[in-house]
């Protein structure tokens, strides 16, 4: 008697943990489907002809009647559109901030960390306070900053606002300070400069943290918004969401275009995540670690 | 800390030179910060001080700058008397309170879930970050056509459950929410993998040690999960909170502050105040009151769920 229902308890144990189980999974992956739905959406409307776009129906999967699907939309980009420039303009300020900012930001978490001079504590102290500033309450004065040095219009006028950026600075700052001090003495006993120690050192311990620390800045600054809108409107000067939107504006009841344009934008980051997308995640991470 | 140490720990050995007077290492520590610190200063704590500046001026004449004029404190007044800015706090206040706390419980959920014996975990995280590495500008061309009344996904399938699904851009009360729900789609990938870490980094004894008290559940989680997770908690809503509050794009693109200025936000009036009435200064006074609500909220958030556990 106690032998079964102990039994039966166990295999209502083992059911309980299965249907719970399947009932995570089906969460978990049918909420992965819904997120996935607006990137199914805009690749299938973006090789519609405009007809079948206005449809209320949408159609997954197009008719076999007529012509349903199209590449009108692509090509009516790059024949008349600026989007090709505005990919190499976002590329040309979204790695040149993003060389600037390894650069100069592992310079200062250097010498911040590994070398020793009166006043850095001053120094960091005001570069963690900066991160209190938010970003946008400076546009006004900034704006007219960069338009009193001639900026305006100008790759250098989006890149160096956003090189002024304290993040890298504290996340390399963290880093750095971690490097066991004695790798440092070696070298120097063996007549390492500040140069070598910087170079062959830590430069090479801080790899992972570096391109984690790139492809992140990369990322953001490929995507800017506000910043590259105020500088930039000259339209061969554009970035590709300053494009995008402007595009949209202009031409806004040819959804098929809208749909184009924006696989075109993303699709270039969306690459770099494909492949990079471990360090992105990292560098998101890193972020929430020293929080 | 890093600093204090090397101070405590006094000279070494090989920097003793002098320079004309000058240690070595200063002048190398000097020379290696530059490069940074002369950006920073002037793209960052410049234009800091020359907003305050700005902010006590008013400009004549928009198309020469030079040209200023002391009013005092006439600008802040101003704000405060504007309707326009309490009706765009207003939406701001809308749009955090609709979002935030949807970015950070979605997220979290997220998160415990992955964390679970779960398959192809490497392909939920791919998904569930990815929509993170899109431009807001991509993000509002597509959602723009799923809301849209006329052909729009969301309304397509709502048809079957509801007759005459609502306009979601163009009614007043559901405006903001259809913008933080967007916006939550959009970033909630970056919550999620920070607190897949934090959750990763608790050790599992502890929950071992739980289970043989006959602690699971609601228990372990209330008990070890969310104690152990608070760091990554308290940013993740900070964060959330600014950025949240600085919301810009949507409302530029998608609905211009409409409809009937109900999706207006605190950053795009700033925007058309300073950039398309050309008032700087009264742009730069809103810049400043700006920060001074968000230091407010980010003392408020840490008073809250800085302490509670404690």
């Amino acid at each position: 008697m106690t032998e079964t229902t102990s039994q039966s308890s166990i295999r209502a144990r083992l059911n309980g943990d299965t249907v719970r189980n399947v009932l995570l999974h089906a969460f978990l992956y049918g909420l992965a489907v819904l997120m996935a739905v607006p990137y199914l959406y805009t690749l299938s409307r973006s090789f519609q002809p405009t007809e079948l776009l206005r449809d209320p129906r949408p159609y997954w999967i197009p008719p076999l009647a007529g012509e349903p699907i199209t590449l009108e939309h692509y090509q009516y980009l790059l024949n008349n559109t600026l989007v090709v420039e505005w990919t190499i303009n976002t590329f040309i300020i979204a790695a040149g901030a993003t060389l600037l900012i390894v650069v100069i930001d592992s310079m200062v978490a250097f010498s911040l960390t590994r070398l020793d001079w009166p006043g850095q504590g001053l120094v960091m102290g005001v570069i963690l306070a900066s991160f209190m500033v938010p970003y946008y309450m400076n546009i006004v004065p900034l704006y007219q900053i960069v338009s009193d040095l001639g900026l305006i219009n100008s790759y250098w006028g989006v890149i160096l606002p956003a090189v002024a950026s304290p993040l890298g600075v504290f996340l390399l700052y963290q880093f750095f300070k971690d490097i066991p001090v004695e790798y440092e003495e070696a070298a120097r006993l063996d007549g390492f400069t500040t140069f070598q120690v910087y170079t062959r050192i830590i430069l090479p311990l801080a790899k992972p943290i570096l391109s984690a620390l790139a492809l992140f800045m990369f990322v953001y600054n490929w995507n800017a918004f506000l910043w590259p809108l105020l500088v930039l409107s000259n339209e061969t000067a554009y970035t590709l969401p300053i494009g995008l939107v402007n595009l949209y504006q202009g031409n806004i009841d040819t959804p098929g275009l809208h749909m184009a344009v924006a696989i075109l934008g993303s699709l270039p980051l969306f690459i770099i995540y494909l492949i990079f997308q471990g360090q992105i995640v990292r560098a998101v991470q890193m972020q929430g670690a020293t929080g | 800390m890093g600093i204090t140490e090397r101070i405590m720990g006094g000279e070494n050995a090989t920097n003793s030179k002098t320079v004309m007077g000058l240690r070595k290492e200063t002048i190398e520590g000097v020379l290696w910060s530059i490069p940074y610190l002369a950006v920073f200063t002037v793209f960052l704590i410049w234009p800091a001080l020359k907003g305050l500046y700005m902010s006590f001026h008013t400009y004549p004449n928009k198309f020469d700058l030079t040209q200023t004029e002391w009013v005092g404190l006439q600008n802040y007044v101003e704000l405060f008397r504007d309707p326009v800015f309490y009706n765009a706090m207003e939406g701001t206040l809308l749009f955090v309170a609709i979002s935030v706390p949807a970015l950070v419980i979605l997220g979290l959920i997220m998160a415990l879930g992955v964390n679970r014996d779960v398959a192809g975990k490497r392909t939920l995280r791919a998904i569930y970050f990815s929509p993170y590495v899109l431009t807001v500008a991509v993000v509002t061309l597509v959602w723009g056509q799923m809301y849209s009344q006329s052909y729009g996904l969301i309304n397509y399938y709502l048809g079957f459950f509801i007759d005459n699904p609502p306009g979601w851009l163009t009614s007043p009360d559901l405006v903001m929410a259809a913008l933080a729900f967007m916006t939550v789609w959009w970033l909630v990938g970056f919550n999620f993998v920070i607190f897949l870490a934090a959750r990763q980094s608790i050790p599992e004894r502890l929950y071992e040690a739980a289970r043989l008290d006959g602690a699971t559940g609601w228990r372990a989680f209330k008990d070890i999960t969310l104690p152990q997770m608070r760091n990554s908690v308290v940013f993740v809503v900070m964060v959330q909170f600014i950025l949240q509050f600085q919301v810009f794009a949507q409302p530029y693109v998608m609905t211009q502050g409409g409809p009937k200025d109900t999706s207006d936000t605190l950053v795009y009036y700033l925007y058309r105040s300073a950039f398309s009435q050309q008032q700087f200064g009264y742009g730069a006074a809103m810049g400043y009151v700006l920060v001074a609500i968000l230091i407010i909220i980010a003392i408020v958030n840490f008073k809250v769920i800085g302490d509670s556990n404690d």
